[in-house]
């Protein structure tokens, strides 16, 4: 006799970004299924929704969930989505298990997220690429909150370390004009591009830019190295055999981890959805959001939500990327960053990783200055004749 | 001139609570230390509650009142009523005079009750910055006003160099815009000094010829 508990799941398959949120799905899925197989001594019984991107879906998926008794769902990736229905699951008292890496400065008695804060993602990418020499930055986004605030955090990093953003560019999202940014970063030559472009967006950059730096007579991956952190494999395989290679992406998570227990992941990810998408880090927070709301129902004996967040913060998961706690504080989770360099088999390589899970902190409390930094610009500078 | 710099981060910093404990104020205190906050002192609900603001560490502190509270008395700063640290007020009924009494008591910001954790960070953003900026605005005040001070001593050490040395008064005033500037004084300052030192030269007797 096990405990049965239903649980919604909450992810657009279709819709703008259907790739991400088919495999977002897919690693909650398989999830539900190895803890049903397994010994926990529980059952979850899933109730999928597809809000198909909009966000009037959302709110419509969570009402239902919610109003029909389920207590804890599994959803939303985009920020928008989720801020639109936080206040349904504080006002009918459900959980939110979003799994996703974000920009931080939020913390909900309602929500236990999964995915990367800043300090696990921006962060460690800063620091790989000041320790590489990496001084002037030249940075492309989506113009919305995931550009505004990386981009916030490289340039107050680069400017304490005597570095500096050379230039921000932002474009609408599904924009895939870049001619003009990629003349201007061919001529400025910075150290680095910083690339917070999503979608469709993204692979356009990718393949122009390589384009140009061909018809300049430039090894772009040497000369103009392209740095992201949300750069993951779905991704690789959309930019194409031509670009693909040469990118460096800071995430918790890649498909690549050498070990017994990220190959076994794969391998079942692989068996069970042969026609993909790509296994990514939102699909592997996805699955961790499962596997820890399962055991944590386990422990704590009942659906009731403070019963479960208490339980939340005190088990832990053996993920395909390493150990995974909850922060008892913040309900965000103790992941362990990673630096990758995609290869022409649109897989990653990875070139650094954290010794350890490193702690959560959502509102960069530990990670960042108490007074913004100021770029400093030189009064005098030498003006090529 | 540039404004004062951004506070973002409000880890190290100190929480002073004047609120009554409730459970709207427990989720303002767990808030506060998710934030890296400390909350030094909770003081419980009742008589208005004496605040000693020499006690304070003024760029660390900060102060929570309830304007549902009877409030304590306001110790002004020098120029206006801004308290030396910054304020931020919580209206429970929005009352004209609740919210007149965080207004004089020198609030930057405000928070709704019941507390809802998500609108914290927020209020505190705008509450130190803007007490930040308004402490900017006071010293720079202050430092006019001493200046708008001093200018009866530009005027008589003006009319003292023109009659001293034959100068009209835009050379008078460039020669001591210039001797200032050495002696690494303000103008008003040197000009103060200078009249001071010889009180008893007689103002040039002549009548200025204006022009008909």
């Amino acid at each position: 006799m096990t405990d049965r508990h239903r649980i919604g799941i909450l992810f657009s398959t279709s819709g703008p970004y259907g790739i991400v949120g088919r495999a977002m799905r897919n690693g909650a899925v398989l999830a539900v299924e190895e803890v049903n197989a397994g010994n926990l001594g529980i059952t979850l019984e899933p109730e999928v929704f597809d809000p198909e991107g909009e966000i009037a879906g959302y709110a419509a998926g969570a009402e239902r969930f919610l109003r029909a008794g389920i207590r804890h769902v599994v959803g939303c990736y985009t920020s928008s989505s989720r801020k639109d229905i936080i206040p349904i699951f504080e006002k009918i008292d459900g959980m939110l298990w979003y799994p996703s890496h974000y920009e931080g400065f939020e913390t909900s008695e309602n929500v236990i997220y999964t995915g990367a804060s800043p300090n696990q993602h921006i962060v460690p990418l800063v620091q790989y690429l000041l320790a590489r020499g990496d001084r002037t930055a030249f940075c492309v986004g989506s113009n919305y909150i995931w550009a505004w605030e990386n981009n916030r955090i490289l340039r107050e990093t680069l400017a304490l370390s005597g570095g500096r953003v050379a230039a921000e560019r932002y474009f609408a999202v599904g924009e895939t004009e870049f001619g003009q940014v990629i003349e201007a970063i061919v001529a400025l030559r910075p150290d680095f591009v910083f690339n917070t472009l999503i979608g469709v967006s993204a692979y356009r950059f990718f393949q122009e830019l390589r384009r140009a730096c061909r018809g300049h007579g430039l090894d772009q991956v040497r000369e103009l190295p392209v740095a992201s952190c949300s750069l993951a494999e779905p991704e690789l395989e959309a930019i194409g055999p031509d670009a693909v290679d040469g990118h460096i992406s800071s995430s918790v998570y890649f498909s690549s981890i050498d070990t017994p227990r990220n190959r076994a992941f794969t391998d079942a990810y692989a068996v069970r959805f042969p026609d993909g998408p790509t296994p990514s880090a939102d699909t592997e927070a996805a699955y961790i959001a499962v596997h820890l709301l399962a055991r944590a129902l386990a422990r704590a004996g009942v659906g009731e939500i403070a019963a479960v967040r208490r339980a939340a913060s005190e088990v832990a998961f053996e993920s395909p990327q390493g150990m995974v706690r909850l922060d008892e504080t913040t309900l965000h989770a103790a992941l362990t960053p990673r630096i990758g360099l995609s290869t022409l088999g649109a897989r990653f390589t990875i070139l650094a990783e954290a010794p350890a899970p490193v702690a959560p902190d959502p509102y960069l409390v530990r990670s960042a200055p108490r007074i913004v930094p100021v770029l400093r610009r030189p009064s005098l500078r030498v003006v090529p004749s | 001139m540039t404004g004062p710099r951004l506070i973002q981060n409000f880890s190290g910093m100190q929480a002073h609570l004047i609120v009554a404990p409730t459970t709207a104020s427990d989720a303002l205190v767990a808030t506060l230390m998710k934030l890296g906050l400390t909350v030094a002192s909770y003081l419980p609900a009742g008589e208005a509650c004496p605040v000693d603001w020499a006690a304070l560490e003024i760029d660390r502190a900060l102060m929570i009142v309830d304007g549902d509270l009877p409030l304590p008395g306001i110790a002004a700063s020098t120029v206006s009523d801004l308290p030396p640290v910054p304020v931020l007020g919580l209206v429970g009924v929005e009352a004209p005079s609740r919210l007149k009494g965080l207004l004089q008591f020198g609030a930057t910001g405000l928070l709704r009750k019941p507390i809802h954790g998500a609108s914290v960070y927020a209020a505190l953003y705008l509450t130190i910055n803007e007490h930040q900026r308004r402490r900017a605005l006071e010293e720079q005040l202050a430092r006019h006003e001493e200046r708008r001070r001093g200018r009866r001593h530009v005027v008589k050490a003006i009319l003292r160099v023109m009659q001293e040395r034959s100068l009209d008064d835009e050379a008078a005033f460039e020669t001591l815009r210039r001797d200032s500037m050495r002696a690494r004084l303000t103008l008003e300052h040197y000009c103060e000094a200078l009249v001071r030192a010889r009180p008893d030269v007689p103002a040039p007797a002549r009548r200025i010829a204006l022009p008909e």
